[in-house]
């Protein structure tokens, strides 16, 4: 008899809170619009963030709330932007196509050490030992914690610095977030110049560690018709919906910090398109054609030191390789 | 007056002398599942915290409402983990439909904490030492508590773990036992304080 | 028959519960404080185990699979009141030393990742052996803890003094914080001795268990004496070495140690070489009474 009663009561039990919570599922359900799921097939599916939401499918449920534009993933491009439009029946925005860039180019051999670091490989891990070994507060540490999470691998460590090879980034973002220093910035794909350095402190004190270092002195500001560049804490900025692609800045800054990318400034050198034109040419005049673009180049386009010095140790070790194998046999 | 300096006191000593992990050792698997970042280490214990509150009452109420009546109190085991399993169903609907911003944070938590035995072993408790509603609930939330700042503070430490160079065979859950034995050491401090 | 011999080794080593899987922390952690306590606790969830295996086995083509969970929570904690009242019944001292950690036997992850993984796919039979072989597992696991911690804490097993009188006993194994610092360095031990059977396995590729383990003690163990045969070897190196992993089997259960010996797990038991000099003391204390 207890057990019947026993059986009895907790059937009652098990009613009771069943009913409950089919009753709940009713009153609490929540009406998913279909067209979440048909944009989050639509998207790339990468769940980079890099569009700002918690992975693809969050974006989708912002762009069907209205909380982000159809043209919201940096990485889907304008296709994937038009499939959105397609399915939420309005008009294509504009996908601006972003690239990640290092905003430092105080290398080994121009920005000085603090200390000899001799931990973990990894920015994060040398952040916590008084902000890692170079005596820049906001200089690239250049353990490459961004190398390693880029889901495209288009960053590599070059001399120190972190270097992001824009044909292969597609501005996911990943690596902005990574960054202890905080010094990976995104801007539009077609940038034609960037500041290469981070730092916030004023110039006369940059000056003391780092020979790649902005010290604010306003040059750009001034030689810049469209007034697209501002100083603020002793640090040049470009805001790239203004710039006209003349390049002068680059050509007046004294540090030589502020880059150009290959024909993209009128006036700089258009170097690329020298090749180019070379390439009708006999084989002959092509070649001349080729070292007469590349000399510009080297003085303009690059730190000025990096390059020549690269290349020049690589010769130096390639040489006693050689005579090392010549000995051998 | 007195019986909320009690109560105060009893929570303090929830939270601090029968930490749920590292004196009771409840709530374990979380623990170690859920503590590699802050953040989601707080996530977790949020849920907690909330599934033990609402819980402690539910289960508070059932037993006394209908198993003591009924003479079916040894059946509580069952009757309690039927309750928590439908109180965390209807708590991630509840959730869904009208804060979805809390379901954002919790949501991935919470079907995890039916098997969580933080929150059985603290329905358990409440009935053990007889409690009375307003205990009940008033302990339930300060064990919560004491487990969420438990996984947070591991967490914590977990993250600095991540650059320590440890012999092979300690890295993983070795190392992190470990550091988890020499945070108990440093609450066991605590057990020698008696609030009564 | 082979295959059920193999099942238990299995659960027991290969993939042991605690040590491996790291499945039902609390009560490893908290029952372990005295041996019985830890057998009783191992038996008990033992016992659960191959019940709700059998009976969720039976029930695995009427079960929904919508509410699977809740049916095998339900039917854990059904048989979980039957352990829990059959103790109080019974074995009442046990019961009173472990009051709620019975109970809690319900949330104990092993019971509900075994119905959930192996129970709700599998024949009657296997699923018992499957819960037999996890229970002695969890059971062994459990015994192990338990033994290092009251030798090194309390200078007892199983209640008995052992220890000589000079020995002070170290508290801290008793407490709270004992638990996390033993399991941890238990813990490291599995790690390196798989580690090694890992090397063993691939430098030694196919070895045949008859001749290739002799030759391998008398190499890398340099004993004094000679083997002359397979089994003085094994019985020398049983008793002269020893691992977490080796001692459930000692512990727990004879048959597949000797039936299932394979050059992993030989190997197994000369690693204690390799682990560091924490470890070795612990074993040693703890092999004095195995």
């Amino acid at each position: 008899m207890d057990i019947l009663f026993a059986l009895l009561c907790f059937a009652g039990i098990s009613m009771v809170l069943g009913l409950m919570l089919a009753v709940a599922s009713k009153i609490f359900a929540v009406k998913v619009d279909p067209r979440i799921p048909e944009i989050t097939d639509v998207l790339p599916g990468a769940n980079c963030g890099g569009c700002g939401f918690a992975g693809c499918s969050a974006c989708a449920e912002a762009i069907v709330s209205g909380a982000a534009k159809t043209a919201a993933c940096p990485v889907g491009g304008q296709s994937c932007a038009d499939a959105i439009a397609a399915i939420m029946g309005t008009q294509t925005g504009t996908v601006t196509r972003m690239r990640a860039q290092v905003m430092c180019s105080g290398g080994h051999d121009n920005a000085k050490q603090k200390y000899l670091y001799e931990g973990p490989h990894d920015c994060a891990a040398a952040m916590r030992l008084g902000g890692g070994p170079k005596e820049c507060p906001n200089g690239c540490i250049g353990f490459g914690s961004c190398a390693l999470l880029c889901p495209n691998h288009a960053i590599t460590v070059e001399n120190g610095i972190a270097v992001v090879h824009a044909d292969k980034c597609f501005g996911c973002g990943i690596c902005v977030e990574s960054c202890p220093k905080r010094i990976i910035k995104l801007i539009p794909f077609d940038a034609p110049v960037h500041v290469g350095c981070s730092s916030l402190d004023r110039g006369s004190i940059t000056r003391t560690y780092c020979e790649a270092g902005c010290i604010g002195c306003m040059l750009c500001t001034k030689v810049c018709e469209s007034g697209a560049i501002t100083v603020k804490d002793s640090i040049a900025s470009i805001n790239y919906d203004l710039c006209t692609h003349c390049g002068k800045c680059a050509e007046k800054c004294p540090r030589s910090i502020i880059f150009v990318e290959e024909g993209k400034c009128t006036v700089a050198p258009p170097a690329p398109q020298a090749a180019e034109d070379a390439q009708n040419v006999t084989e002959a005049i092509r070649e001349d054609a080729k070292q007469n673009a590349d000399a510009p180049l080297q003085t303009k386009d690059t730190p000025a030191d990096t390059v020549p010095q690269e290349s020049s140790t690589a010769n130096e070790e390639a040489v006693p390789e050689n005579t090392e194998n010549a000995d051998l046999p | 007056m007195e019986q909320l300096i009690n109560i105060l006191l009893l929570m303090l000593s929830s939270v601090l002398v029968q930490n749920f992990i590292f004196s009771k050792f409840y709530g374990i698997c979380p623990f170690l599942g859920v503590s590699d970042k802050p953040a989601t280490a707080a996530g977790m214990g949020m849920a907690v915290t909330f599934v033990i509150t609402l819980s402690s009452a539910a289960t508070w109420a059932v037993y006394y409402g209908l198993l003591v009546p009924l003479e079916l109190t040894f059946l509580k085991t069952i009757a309690f983990i039927l309750i928590i399993a439908a109180l965390v169903q209807l708590i991630e609907m509840f959730l869904k439909r009208y804060l979805p911003s809390l379901y954002q944070a919790l949501g991935i938590y919470l079907p995890l904490i039916t098997t969580n035995c933080a929150v059985l072993g603290a329905a358990l408790i409440n009935i053990q030492n007889g409690y009375s509603f307003l205990y009940s609930v008033a302990v339930g939330f300060a064990a919560a508590i004491g487990f969420t700042m438990a996984i947070l503070i591991f967490a914590g430490v977990r993250a600095r773990l991540q650059f320590a160079d440890a012999p092979k065979s300690f890295q993983g859950m070795p190392l992190v036992l470990i550091s988890a034995g020499l945070i108990a050491m440093a609450f066991s401090g605590f057990s020698g304080i008696n609030f009564f | 028959m082979n295959k059920y011999i193999k099942q238990l080794k299995e659960g027991i080593i290969d993939q042991n519960p605690t040590l491996v899987q790291f499945l039902g922390m609390c009560p490893t952690l908290a029952t372990t404080t005295s041996v019985s306590n830890a057998i009783g606790m191992g038996l008990a969830a033992t016992a659960v185990l191959i019940c709700s295996n059998v009976f969720i086995s039976l029930l695995r083509k009427f079960i929904p699979k919508e509410i699977r969970i809740a049916s095998y929570i339900v039917i854990i904690s059904a048989f979980v009141t039957a352990v829990e009242l059959l103790m109080k019944a019974f074995f009442t001292p046990i019961y009173d030393a472990l009051g709620l950690y019975i109970p809690l036997i319900v949330v104990n992850c092993i019971i509900l990742a075994r119905a959930e993984a192996y129970a709700s796919k599998s024949p009657v039979l296997p699923s018992a052996v499957d819960g037999l072989s996890m229970g002695l597992g969890f059971t062994a696991a459990l015994l192990l803890l338990a033994s290092v911690r009251e030798i090194l804490g309390a200078g007892t097993w199983l209640g008995i003094r052992i220890t000589p009188t000079a020995f002070e006993p170290a508290l801290i194994f008793i407490l709270p914080a004992g638990a996390f610092l033993t399991l941890g360095f238990l813990a490291a031990a599995v790690n390196r001795s798989r580690a090694f059977a890992a090397e063993y396995a691939a430098s030694h590729p196919k070895p045949s268990p008859i001749e290739a383990i002799p030759d391998e003690f008398v190499t890398e163990a340099n004993d004094t004496e000679a083997p002359s045969s397979d089994e003085p070897a094994k019985s020398t190196e049983e008793s002269e070495q020893d691992t977490s992993v080796d001692n459930p089997t000692d512990a727990a259960d004879d048959t597949p140690s000797e039936d299932a010996d394979e050059a992993a797990d030989d190997t197994e038991r000369s690693a204690p070489e390799m682990v560091s000099g924490a470890d070795a003391a612990e074993h040693t204390e703890s092999e004095d009474d195995l």
